[in-house]
């Protein structure tokens, strides 16, 4: 509780509070030289932070000036031990949880005949949908569900927490803004799927990602492959496999992978359709335990970007200002969609 | 581009040891400081230059016209054609979704159908500061406060980098003086410039971010999961991660326009220890409160005519005030809470002073706090289930050791007697600016320890 009367203010600017000679005590030649050791002692310490910024940006004049410092200071940083003291220093800080399991250079080892073009694998009971067999259909109670994926994941995510949470069902939000399945210098999706399983140990996921895709990943001979031609696309397809396979916990779980709707820019269209093709490849042998959610149905039937769609028989907004998003009445129409895949193979 | 970013740490040292450099010569410093505030705003769109560069235009020529003329009514209808062009840009990029959603509702309720096309438009960061700068410049041309500057100083005034995007809203006639001669280079505030920085980015990244990550987002992002105990203590550590946040920001600005030889205007005094809702509009976002009462409360006739044209327009300005924040009616319903408050206050006069100082304040503080539910809640439903749920049971997962501390520390220190608080800038400029320096290295090393892997997010008042 304050101890005094308030002020009367009557200038309430307080632009004078610099004015007393005491609070300018230096000179410009002291703030410069200041503000450039500042800048010295980070690139030393973190000059590879400063690389992996430039390389997170997109294509532009920024990046190329990012670039161009950032490398040189990684590489005097990666030539010095400072970095890694800091990061021993500093690391017990970061909010990240550490990751588990393996990475999608490791899961790429380990599906090499797959990679590598060997040959169709086996088919398997998981390649075919029970219930459309005439099998019947065996639900179970909904406890927990992640939802997550990249910026595409949210506001979804928020829409099916306040759907779900008043039905008892511990809603996991873990959207993780930036990252891509072909972009793994911020967080490995190979990794952090593992992680999220073991933390969580969800009975379903929804996974909406894509927004931050068409990177070069490595190919089978370790060689960087250009987006988006079939080999793209075949390593994209198994690094999203891995992650289907890690969600389906060996068919404790169940997976609800949303495709991406067609953005406004054309230059996306060859990404983004590339992706939609592997998610459908990768997901083809576990069509048991794998949904694939189509929402360019939706969204953009015949691959047309629409700002605006018929919604209950009046025009609405469903995308955001960026042409990629969706706004949120559009994610409250694919959270119908989820929901109702949902509502088919579980109770809640 | 964020403040605490890599882009900005390259782009801010480059940027202030040329700005020196060039100091001496105006004529080239004017050019060069226009350019790089351009620069700066570029990196969030080129396009948005664009705009911010036809406000300037356009409102330093109503500026010119408006000195040009000594007809009294010329010179309002200029100044007024002026606003309206300022506050019709607003709108299109604002409000224009909110206004044409909410009109087609209505007609829908009738039968009718959408009368106006509807389009998804890019909010320009910073454009509510911007417009509100300009608006300020013309008005005070026109009332005759302010003689009208070049369009180099003007184009500088609105697009100066460290205020360029959430304020503080600096008036003309407190920033163009400054451009008048060079900065004095051997009495620079660089303690209180570095000191700021770090304070902003210690309340930004390591307790702003941290409640809004830990505390804030799961609890208003679905309330429906979380009992009482947890709701209620979410709705306290937002109000310290708004003022964390924004405040924040402010230092950071205020700390960097230091290093850059300039002065801003105080935006935050404490504003958790106030004593009521009109005490607490001299301490929250101080510039903004200014704005609306010298352009708005005041024109609309402020105390002047009678008790209840008085309350009207405490209420109106408030509502306005709400609705600069986000076309939202949640931002208008939280406008109208203080608007409501104030008249109250208003109302009861010196009343209010006999009750016990520690009860005033624990009153304003708490309504103030219920009112951030509102501004935090994305719409009404949500504000209402967020509401109700606070009288739920429930556990309490959210109260963790860490987020009790930071929020008795950002609480807390505000209650701390002013004349210590305020002695930051004075205690702070005697260390040697190297021994600072050093420090705010290791410190920014130790905050960007704490940053996640995605990044920082962006400050909440960039939205507005």
């Amino acid at each position: 509780m304050p101890d005094d009367q308030p002020k009367q203010h009557t200038d309430d600017s307080l632009m004078e509070r610099f004015d007393e000679e005491k609070l300018r005590r230096f000179s410009a030649r002291d703030a410069v030289v200041s503000t450039v050791l500042i800048a010295l002692f980070l690139l030393i310490f973190s000059g590879g932070s400063v690389r992996q910024a430039g390389e997170e940006m997109d294509p532009g004049v920024y990046r190329d000036i990012v670039l161009a410092i950032g490398e040189p200071a990684g590489w005097v940083a990666d030539q010095l031990p400072l970095a890694e003291i800091g990061h021993s220093l500093t690391g017990w800080l970061s909010p990240d949880s550490e990751l588990v399991g393996a990475t999608f250079e490791e899961g790429a080892a380990g599906a090499g005949g797959a990679v590598a073009g060997k040959g169709p694998s086996a088919v398997t009971p998981e390649w075919f949908e029970g219930a459309a067999l005439g099998e019947a259909v065996k639900r179970k109670p909904l406890e927990t569900l992640l939802v997550t994926g990249d910026s595409l994941s949210t506001p979804l995510d928020i829409e099916l927490g306040q759907r779900l949470a008043p039905d008892g069902v511990n809603v996991v939000r873990d959207p993780h803004l930036a990252t891509g399945i072909s972009r793994d210098d911020l967080v490995d999706w190979g990794q952090l799927s593992a992680t999220q399983v073991a933390d969580d140990e969800p009975d379903a996921v929804v996974i909406f990602i894509g927004a931050n895709e068409g990177l070069p990943m490595p190919g089978p001979d370790g060689k960087d492959v250009s987006c988006c031609g079939p080999e793209w696309a075949a390593i994209w397809a198994n690094r999203a496999r891995q992650l289907m396979t890690t969600y389906a916990q060996n068919g404790a779980g169940r997976v609800y992978w949303l495709t991406v709707p067609t953005a406004r820019d054309p230059d996306r269209a060859p990404i983004t359709d590339a992706v939609n093709a592997a998610v459908y490849a990768a997901a083809a042998p576990w069509r048991s335990e794998v949904r694939v959610l189509d929402m360019g149905e939706i969204f953009t039937p015949e691959d047309r970007f629409r700002n605006a769609i018929d919604v209950e028989g009046r025009e609405t907004i469903v995308r955001e200002p960026d042409g990629i998003h969706l706004n949120d009445a559009g994610s409250a129409l694919a959270a119908d969609e989820v929901e109702a895949a949902l509502a088919r193979d579980f109770d809640f | 581009m964020l403040f605490p970013t890599v882009q900005f740490a390259i782009f801010f040292p480059i940027v202030l040891a040329l700005s020196w450099l060039l100091m001496p010569k105006q004529k080239l410093w004017k050019p060069y400081i226009l350019l790089a505030s351009y620069v700066f705003y570029a990196a969030a769109d080129i396009r948005f230059c664009l705009l911010l560069g036809g406000i300037t235009v356009a409102n330093q020529i109503a500026a010119k016209a408006i000195h040009a003329s000594e007809d009294e009514r010329r010179r309002k209808w200029i100044c007024a054609a002026a606003v309206v062009f300022d506050l019709g840009v607003l709108g299109v990029f604002k409000y224009y979704g909110f206004f044409t959603q909410n009109v087609g509702d209505l007609l829908d309720s009738f039968g009718l159908g959408m009368p106006l096309p509807l389009l998804s438009i890019a909010l320009p960061v910073g454009v509510s500061f911007f417009t509100f700068q300009a608006i300020s410049y013309t008005v005070d041309v026109k009332r005759r406060e302010f003689e009208p500057a070049s369009l180099m100083d003007v184009g500088i005034y609105l697009s100066f980098f460290p205020h360029l995007v959430a304020g503080p809203i600096v008036r003309a006639r407190e920033f163009i003086p400054q451009l008048a001669t060079a900065r004095d280079p051997n009495h620079v505030a660089v303690g209180a410039g570095l000191g700021l920085v770090g304070l902003g980015l210690i309340k930004k990244v390591m307790i702003a971010d941290y409640l809004g990550r830990e505390i804030v987002d799961p609890a208003f992002g679905v309330p429906q999961a979380f009992g009482g105990p947890d709701l209620i203590f979410a709705a306290y550590a937002y109000a310290a991660q708004i003022y964390c946040d924004f405040s924040g920001y402010t230092d950071i600005a205020i700390g960097l326009a230091l290093l850059m030889g300039f002065i801003f205007p105080q935006n935050f005094r404490s504003p958790y220890r106030a004593l009521g809702f009109r005490d607490f509009w001299r301490r929250w976002h101080m510039t903004l409160s200014r704005f609306l009462r010298d352009f708005l409360y005041i024109p609309l006739g402020g105390n002047r005519k009678g008790k209840v044209r008085t309350y009207i327009n405490l209420f109106l300005t408030m509502l306005l005030g709400g609705l600069w924040h986000g076309a939202s009616w949640t931002f208008v319903l939280w406008g109208g809470f203080h608007g409501a408050g104030l008249s109250a206050e208003h109302a009861l006069g010196r009343r209010v002073e006999r009750v016990p100082r520690w009860l005033r304040w624990l009153i304003t503080f708490n309504l103030v706090v219920f009112a951030w539910i509102l501004f935090r809640s994305p719409d009404i439903d949500l504000f209402w289930t967020y509401v109700t749920g606070m009288f739920s049971g429930g556990g309490i997962d959210l109260v963790t050791v860490p987020a009790v501390l930071a929020l008795l520390a950002v609480i807390g220190l505000q209650l701390v007697p002013e004349r210590e608080s305020h002695s930051f800038e004075a205690r702070i400029e005697r260390v040697h600016p190297l021994v600072l320096a050093a420090g705010l290295a290791v410190l920014i090393l130790i905050v960007g320890a704490t940053v996640p892997s995605q990044g920082v997010p962006p400050f909440i008042y960039f939205a507005f």
